[in-house]
């Protein structure tokens, strides 16, 4: 019994992902094309590299809702920069460094003023959309420079820039996490944050670099989304943090913290981006997608639940 | 005064099995009224499951309960209630943000009408606090209360039930050392009333202070029965470990007295916790630090680590120490904190990530954590401190207390620390591991380690200590050495602030 629980927590997420995979290249006209297969990494490109530091966040102990906000805003700091200035180094480099310091200020909120981190954020997720309305004067705002719109969409080995960028961070994210000092502490300070401490973790540094390292990481996914639509507009839009999430939630890495895998919220991304291409192939209405997607999350955090009784 | 004894409860033949596991085998028992009655025996002996076979929580797999002659069948700890059999277990099932008043009276308020009758309701709860002479303030939230008071409010829900036989279930493992006595008190007043007190516990010294008769049990079998006494500490934990048990305490070599301390103290104060404390510990020398629990004895241990803030000096090996707990760490020192499953281990991490948390860092290189080298070491560490696992995959939880302790040992003695601060090293630990843990202390002093030794048992310090500093209400009350380290003295310095 424990060892079938822990089989399914491990690698439910898996069997789950192929099963549906297979299932829809055999049955689903369009769906196991190279074209097809090419769009559904460039699209998830964005919620990848967000998701691989999300999980981070979540085994470090903390919820992070302000990625939303991240996302929108950074993107006009960047291009207002880029404006002002004609360069794109410049562009990337202001929007990457507004996203540190919004992390920065989660960090501070977070581990100096103890506010709990699911609050802390929601509230910073409103000074940030606040921001993005101030920088773009409320209006959307485009890029001077032809270069702007390559940074997502440049083709390499037949895939796009973005993916190749979030197969990079993937990669990156999973190696920081499972092999280095850096990533043991993370899950010790989910696991166990007294002890870690006692035992000579920094825990108030590792949450504010992981803080630090998902707010850096929106912005690059808000850059790269703001080349794909060569435009970005404020707005209050939390749909990007939702999708985060459920990748996430998904992928089985516990809210509780001191557990989780990043190749299991990647094989998550790639579950749902499945389940939501195969609804479009077949022209089912999209509210049954909202419907599913719902109750897809509940199994997920069910099973965590249950498992949490059963050893604990 | 007449001596006849009743019997309350007979037990034939009882088991119970969990899944596949045998709890409990062939139990045969009597349980009298007017007596404490002992259920002894190590972590997963069945003692108290067998509590819970009592007062319905679970029910018997096998054999028969009897309730005054006339056989019962409990299907739920509610129906045992309806025939006044009562079990108080570790966790109190009170609400601590109602008043005292009100969790004493739930479920049996005096109705008019529809309405509770709140005076009536009153009257009754303080009748009975009369009739045991057992008085709490009615009004007082049970949350703000002591433990030991909440306790008492547990038995008074008891009492008002009519309760003709109560299970204590470990009642003194979350109890300060210095309301033991008050509960042992509280349980011979509730026998003198003429109630049936079954008392579940693994402490030797509680059993053989308060209690008329002992069964011990191991393995989920009974060994025997018989009056308290007539029993031993050594008897009991021979009959409790099944093999005879030489000294308790190893032999322990004395320090060279020459030698530079390790650890100087000057001065260290933390306002409104301890205040001046100052001592030395030299290399080879085990230091008790003893005193009542809110005495500062932890508090000063983790001042020393940098786990808390404080004023004064901290020298270590002739140096400064530095200010961080990593600093502190890597200057040499090492802890086994308190509680070692809130403030020690990663309980569902894997063993090996457990054993290293403090020494990552010499694991790593340009290409990360070298894990080979990591499982090697720990290997190893974990033979030489006797951990024993199955895989150091499996997660913390899946030892018993006594390897979980140890884990902390390896993760010591990883570092190879010239001073190790060790607070309640065998609290909730097996009679059996605990020499081993008391091995491993006199081991590393042996090897020239630097020992602080922090314990509720005072034989513990007094078995292990070269030297006894004591603490009483966060300053030093004492310092105890040699002919003059005994167990009146100490307690003499330990209650003498207060």
């Amino acid at each position: 019994m424990q060892r079938t629980i822990l089989f399914a927590k491990t690698y439910g997420i898996l069997v789950v992902t192929v099963l549906l995979f297979v299932v829809l290249a055999l049955t689903t006209e369009g769906f196991f094309t190279d074209r097809n297969m090419r769009n559904i990494l460039d699209q998830q490109s964005g919620v990848l590299i967000a998701a691989c530091f999300m999980t981070m966040a979540i085994i470090a102990g903390n919820f992070d809702i302000s990625v939303g906000a991240v996302y929108v805003a950074t993107p006009l700091v960047a291009l207002l920069v880029e404006n002002a200035t004609g360069s794109i180094a410049l562009g990337i480099l202001a929007g990457l460094g507004a996203g540190a310091v919004m992390g920065a200020i989660n960090g501070i909120a977070v581990t100096r003023l103890k506010v709990n981190s699911f609050i802390a954020t929601l509230a910073t997720s409103f000074v940030f959309f606040g921001t993005g309305y101030l920088v773009s004067d409320r209006s959307i705002m485009r890029p001077e420079t032809d270069g702007w719109r390559d940074l997502a969409r440049t083709r390499i080995f037949e895939l796009t820039s973005a993916t190749w960028i979030a197969i990079a961070v993937v990669i990156l994210a999973s190696v920081l996490l499972t092999r280095t000092r850096f990533g043991r502490n993370v899950y010790a300070t989910g696991a166990n944050r007294e002890a870690a401490r006692l035992a000579g973790v920094a825990t108030d540094r590792v949450q504010m670099i992981t803080f630090v390292l998902l707010a850096g990481a929106a912005a690059l996914a808000g850059i790269l989304g703001s080349s794909r639509a060569i435009s970005a507009q404020p707005s209050d839009d939390f749909s990007f943090i939702f999708a985060v999430l459920t990748a996430v939630i998904v992928g089985g890495t516990s809210i509780a913290g001191g557990a989780g895998a990043i190749w299991r919220t990647v094989t998550a991304v790639f579950f749902l981006a499945f389940l939501s291409n195969g609804f479009n192939l077949h022209q089912i209405d999209p509210i049954w997608q909202r419907l599913i997607e719902g109750f897809v999350i509940l199994i997920a955090v069910s099973i965590d639940a249950w498992s949490q009784r059963r050893s604990g | 005064m007449t001596t006849r004894v009743d019997t309350l409860l007979t037990l034939s033949g009882v088991g119970k099995t969990f899944g596949g596991t045998v709890a409990l085998e062939g139990i045969d028992l009597s349980i009298e009224t007017g007596k404490v009655h002992a259920f002894v025996g190590e972590n997963g002996a069945g003692k108290s499951t067998l509590g819970k076979l009592i007062v319905g929580v679970h029910a018997p797999s096998a054999g028969r309960i009897a309730l005054d002659g006339a056989e019962v069948h409990f299907a739920s700890p509610a129906q045992a209630l309806d025939h006044g059999l009562v079990g108080i277990s570790q966790e109190l099932s009170l609400m601590p943000q109602r008043t005292v008043l009100d969790n004493i009276a739930l479920g049996r308020e005096v109705m008019r009408g529809p309405f509770v009758d709140a005076r009536a309701t009153r009257a009754a709860v303080q009748a009975v606090m009369d009739r045991y002479d057992m008085q709490v303030d009615l009004d007082a939230r049970v949350g703000d209360i002591p433990v030991v008071e909440q306790q008492k409010v547990e038995i008074l829900r008891a009492l008002s039930r009519d309760a003709r036989l109560i299970v204590f279930d470990e009642p003194t493992a979350r109890l300060p050392s210095d309301q033991v006595a008050p509960l042992l008190a509280l349980v011979r007043q509730l026998a003198g009333a003429g109630k049936a007190v079954i008392y579940v516990s693994h402490f030797l010294e509680e059993i053989l202070e308060a209690t008329d008769t002992v069964t011990i049990l191991r393995n989920g079998r009974h060994i025997r029965t018989g009056p308290t006494a007539s029993e031993t500490h050594e008897t009991l934990v021979e009959g409790v470990t099944g093999s005879v048990l030489g000294e308790q305490y190893p032999e322990i070599t004395a320090p060279d007295a020459a030698q530079a301390p390790v650890l100087s103290v000057r001065g260290l104060s933390r306002p409104g916790v301890f205040e001046n404390v100052s001592f030395d510990i030299r290399p080879g020398e085990i230091v008790g630090l003893a005193g009542l629990v809110g005495s500062g004895r932890s508090e000063i241990a983790r001042a020393i680590l940098g786990a808390d803030p404080a004023t004064g000096e901290i020298r270590f090996n002739g140096g400064d120490t530095g200010r961080s707990i990593a600093a502190r760490l890597a200057a040499g020192m090492a802890m086994i904190p308190e509680n070692r499953r809130e403030q020690g281990l990663m309980i569902d991490r894997p063993i090996v990530e457990n054993v290293t948390l403090s020494h990552l860092r010499r694991f790593s290189g340009a290409l990360g954590l070298d894990r080979r080298r990591e499982r090697a070491e720990v290997t190893q560490q974990c033979t030489a401190t006797g951990l024993k696992y199955n895989s150091l995959d499996d997660p913390a939880a899946a030892l018993s207390g006594g390897n979980q302790q140890k884990i902390l040992f390896a993760r010591a003695a990883l570092g190879d620390p010239a001073l190790l601060i060790a607070d309640e090293p065998t609290r909730g630990v097996d009679v059996g591991a605990k020499r081993s843990i008391y091995d491993l202390i006199a081991g590393l002093a042996a090897r020239g380690k630097a020992i602080l030794l922090i314990s509720s048992e005072l034989e513990e310090i007094l078995g292990l200590s070269h030297r006894v500093i004591v603490v009483s209400r966060g300053r030093v009350a004492g310092e105890l050495e040699g002919a003059d380290l005994t167990e009146s003295a100490l307690m003499t310095a330990a209650f003498s602030g207060t």
